[in-house]
């Protein structure tokens, strides 16, 4: 019994929220409307206190890239995973370096830190 | 000549086999893909130790926050840490907020190989950035402290600073 119940606070004791985005490294491909190209993200909410995500695509110093999704903020549930599709022009898609997503925190009371968490993947280049 | 009972035998013994030999054929499939996964082990708390400083150092009746950071492809990220250098929410403020923050290693599952990441890590302004060589999980530690100018008091209200981790893909 005493074992049992070990287990279990060492599966539960920690109250670890997480946020993970696949893949580490996409691939942009031709969309199916010409002058397009496109990749498929997948993100994993694990942040209780988290709901919402917002993507941004940016180039190899950070300057934003215009991109097409179905939402910038994409409302993720606790423990729910989104997979989503981003479109680029063709004529950015050299410039693509990374494709991020940042969490948005609530306002919360009391004095406190809260963790904004973020993640970004990187497109390569041949040679990178 | 197979009796009764002979035969439901028999017939329970070929229906096992075949459900063994389904089990056998059903498959289970999955992906891993490397990724990086941050984690909140612990928000942090700002103590208040005198009327005009908030600090999350324990002394100080605070609680630093706590980030667990695990990664499954090594070598494949940079992890930037980021203190906090005003408040994402507060009420009015008289003067001007003088801040301080650092982050440090707390614990690693890996102490061969993640033994040098709070050495080699790079600093820049309140921003920490680590060179994730290894897989694993590493836990770090953000400390902030926050001093309103003059020694005035903060004034009663809510106050929010946010610690921003980003996990770069190299």
């Amino acid at each position: 019994m005493l074992r049992y119940v070990l287990v279990m606070l060492l599966l539960f004791g920690h109250s670890a929220s997480a946020h993970e985005m696949v893949p580490t490294y996409p691939k942009l491909e031709p969309a199916f409307v010409d002058g397009l190209y496109k990749t498929t993200m997948t993100m994993f909410n694990k942040r209780p206190e988290v709901e919402y995500y917002e993507i941004g695509i940016f180039t190899k110093d950070w300057k934003p890239i215009k991109f097409v999704s179905n939402y910038k903020v994409y409302k993720i549930p606790y423990l729910s995973t989104v997979s989503f599709d981003v479109y680029v022009r063709s004529e950015d898609r050299y410039s693509v370096t990374y494709i991020c997503s940042v969490s948005k925190l609530r306002k919360s009371p009391g004095p406190q830190t809260a963790v904004s968490s973020k993640i970004c993947s990187k497109v390569k280049r041949l040679g990178e | 000549m197979l009796n009764f009972k002979s035969g439901i035998g028999i017939a329970l013994l070929v229906a096992g086999a075949t459900a063994a030999h389904a089990q056998q054929n059903t498959p289970i499939n999955g992906t891993v893909q490397s990724r990086c996964i941050i984690q909140t082990d612990q928000p942090g708390i700002y103590g208040n130790p005198n009327a005009y400083t908030l600090s999350t150092t324990n002394t100080d009746g605070g609680s630093p926050p706590v980030i667990r950071v695990d990664v499954t492809l090594a070598a494949a990220y940079y992890l930037d840490i980021t203190a906090p250098s005003a408040f994402s929410s507060a009420p009015s403020l008289p003067d001007v907020v003088t801040w301080a923050g650092d982050t440090t290693v707390k614990s690693m599952s890996d102490s061969t190989n993640m033994g040098g990441y709070e050495t080699g890590k790079l600093e820049t302004g309140y921003t920490d950035r680590y060179d994730l060589t290894a897989t694993g999980s590493t836990w770090f530690e953000t400390t902030s402290t926050a001093t309103l100018g003059g020694s005035r008091a903060f004034p009663g209200g809510n106050y929010t600073a946010l610690v921003t981790a980003a996990c770069i893909a190299k």
